[in-house]
């Protein structure tokens, strides 16, 4: 299963790498570092400040955090997971290629764990470096230092690699399983998870964000500005062990159901 | 003589659909045809003998086991399908081999087994291009290098002549039946009856998802003839070749589309030959694409019906 797995993954990654899909995930991952590019420019061009926060100015480690947050861990990484994850298999379905990999003998399960690596992988490319290019970028602000914030960094990339490990996984179960995949997974991201974290209660425990939130080794935004307000709804983090726990659990049961259903569906290709 | 393929009480819906009904059949080795018009129930039968689909009732057993979750009997299978679909950012080469690995083969050893089989196929001298620049007839042949690459027993091969050139189908006719003769096995589906008797005269003969007749039959080739017979040439020099056609008597009618020439003509075999010989001779340019539309055999089967 394991050398059948990295018999695709090794076809699936040159593919993924090189896809339309991967111009978009280029785009997505170029925008935090567009944003802190533009607020480099705009305090180097202008005699603004970082804004004041309980009556000290804002640094560059705590913007970076903010990015990490709002931006990586809300929105990026559930996005790619929901995006790629679902389309695992939906694509060589749709491109009607899937037949090539189903008569080969390598099990089909074995066709979405392949898959589902060369995901991570080509993700984890894309993502991790504009999370670094970003902590280069903002962490000087306000007279941060890059070299005392790096293990800080290095807890972020790990966060944002198990981020996508367990959507990827997920969203590969959600596309294994659905017709209409893709729906299912942005309900969950838009709708399930940040409807179900402001409510107190056990809901929570069934959303990837509560484990993943324990993982950021930045402080919540502070409640007293309007995002870090919005933010407080969701403060209840768990111990990490529980989280990281808790994520390769998700992960792991996730991508087992998710070659089960692989293994025994029928995928009909239209004539 | 063990059967290669067996189909036991085999039923298939797609919800209330009944894509094929109660089939129950024996494919021998060697080669065998697998005729029908567009909707009889051949892609589907084609995807349950290929694992593809799991039958709704009944077994189906190749090379004497079941082949739905057994993916090792695709160690044991070639299969060229129908669609064209392909990577087609990859060359050739590339994909041929790529697939190949995914029989255990290490990258030497699916290069070399890759090559092999793209020379077999005529497609050496392209193996280096890019599938996506391909011709129609070179994607079919292409299809046919990756079934045939790993050496398998039994080679299914789904309408596998479809938009190929008269050389290039010329040329696929005598490589499958060399593979025939090579004592292997070949199921080969097809809604063009000429095409499946220049390779086999064992037929299955499929129609509404019900097998109508198997074996040897000459009762069918004798009754084709007496319909007309629809082909479709997209080449060069449209004008030219209608004109080599006009002095044939076996030219009932013409017309002409964007870049091709539609023939209705009483004697398909007659008119195929001299098909290939002009398109060998090079003399009224290029002929690119040689097609035959579905309705040809439905006519044939309305007929029979009918009678």
């Amino acid at each position: 299963m394991i050398t059948s797995a990295l018999r695709i993954f090794d076809l699936s990654l040159g593919q993924m790498l090189w896809s339309r899909r991967s111009v978009f995930l280029a785009l997505l991952a170029g925008g935090p570092v567009g944003l802190a590019l533009g607020i480099r420019v705009i305090l180097l061009l202008t005699p603004a400040q970082l804004p004041m926060v309980n009556g000290a100015r804002m640094s560059g480690t705590a913007i970076f955090g903010l990015i990490i947050w709002l931006l990586y861990l809300r929105f990026i990484i559930p996005v790619l997971g929901a995006f790629y994850g679902t389309s695992l298999i939906a694509d060589e379905v749709e491109d009607k290629t899937i037949t090539y990999l189903f008569t080969r003998p390598i099990p089909r399960g074995a066709v979405l764990v392949g898959k589902y690596l060369a995901y991570l992988l080509c993700t984890i490319l894309l993502v991790l470096p504009s999370a670094v290019i970003v902590y280069f970028i903002v962490t000087p602000l306000g007279g941060g230092s890059i070299g005392e914030q790096f293990p800080s960094l290095l807890s972020d990339l790990g966060m944002l690699a198990v981020g996508l490990a367990a959507y990827g996984a997920l969203f590969a179960l959600v596309g294994a399983t659905f017709k209409r995949p893709l729906v299912v997974g942005l309900v969950f991201t838009f709708g399930w998870e940040p409807g179900v974290l402001i409510f107190p209660g056990y809901l929570k425990h069934a959303t990837i964000a509560f484990y993943l939130q324990a993982l950021v080794p930045h402080a919540m935004p502070n409640e007293e500005s309007v995002v870090g307000g919005i933010l407080q709804l969701f403060n209840e983090i768990p111990p990490l062990e529980t989280s990281l726990a808790s994520l390769a659990g998700i992960t792991l049961v996730a991508l087992w159901l998710a070659s089960r259903a692989t293994q025994t569906r029928e995928f009909v290709l239209d004539q | 003589m063990a059967a290669i393929i067996a189909a036991d009480h085999v039923s298939k819906w797609y919800g209330q659909v009944i894509g094929l009904n109660d089939v129950t059949l024996t494919v021998p080795p060697g080669i065998t045809g697998l005729l029908g018009p567009n909707g009889a129930g051949k892609s589907t039968f084609m995807k349950l003998v290929t694992g593809q689909l799991k039958a709704s009732k009944g077994a189906v057993t190749v090379l004497g086991e079941p082949i739905w979750g057994n993916p090792s009997l695709y160690f044991r299978i070639g299969f060229c399908p129908e669609q064209d679909a392909f990577y087609d950012r990859m060359t050739g080469l590339e994909w041929v081999t790529a697939l190949v690995r995914l029989n255990g083969a290490t990258e030497a050893e699916a290069a070399a087994m890759a090559n092999r089989a793209l020379d077999y196929v005529d497609l050496a001298d392209a193996a280096g291009k890019k599938i996506g620049a391909y011709s129609k007839g070179m994607r079919q042949r292409v299809k046919m290098a990756q079934a045939l690459a790993h050496d398998p027993e039994l080679l299914i091969l789904d309408e596998p002549l479809g938009g190929m050139d008269p050389i290039a189908r010329r040329k696929t006719i005598r490589l499958i039946k060399e593979w025939g003769r090579s004592g292997k096995s070949v199921l080969v589906s097809s809604h063009i009856l000429h095409e499946i008797e220049s390779m086999t005269s064992n037929i299955l003969l499929v129609n509404q998802g019900r097998i109508l007749a198997e074996g040897n039959i000459h009762q069918i080739r004798d009754l084709i003839d007496e319909h007309p017979h629809t082909v479709y040439v997209k080449a060069d020099q449209t004008r030219a070749l209608a004109r080599a056609f006009l002095s044939e008597d076996d030219v009932l009618s013409m017309k002409f589309e964007d870049g091709a020439v539609i023939v209705q003509t009483a004697r398909p075999d007659t008119f195929y030959a001299r098909l290939t010989a002009l398109a060998a001779s090079g003399e009224l340019g290029a002929i690119h694409e040689v097609t035959s539309p579905d309705d040809n055999l439905q006519a044939v089967f309305e007929y029979l019906v009918k009678s």
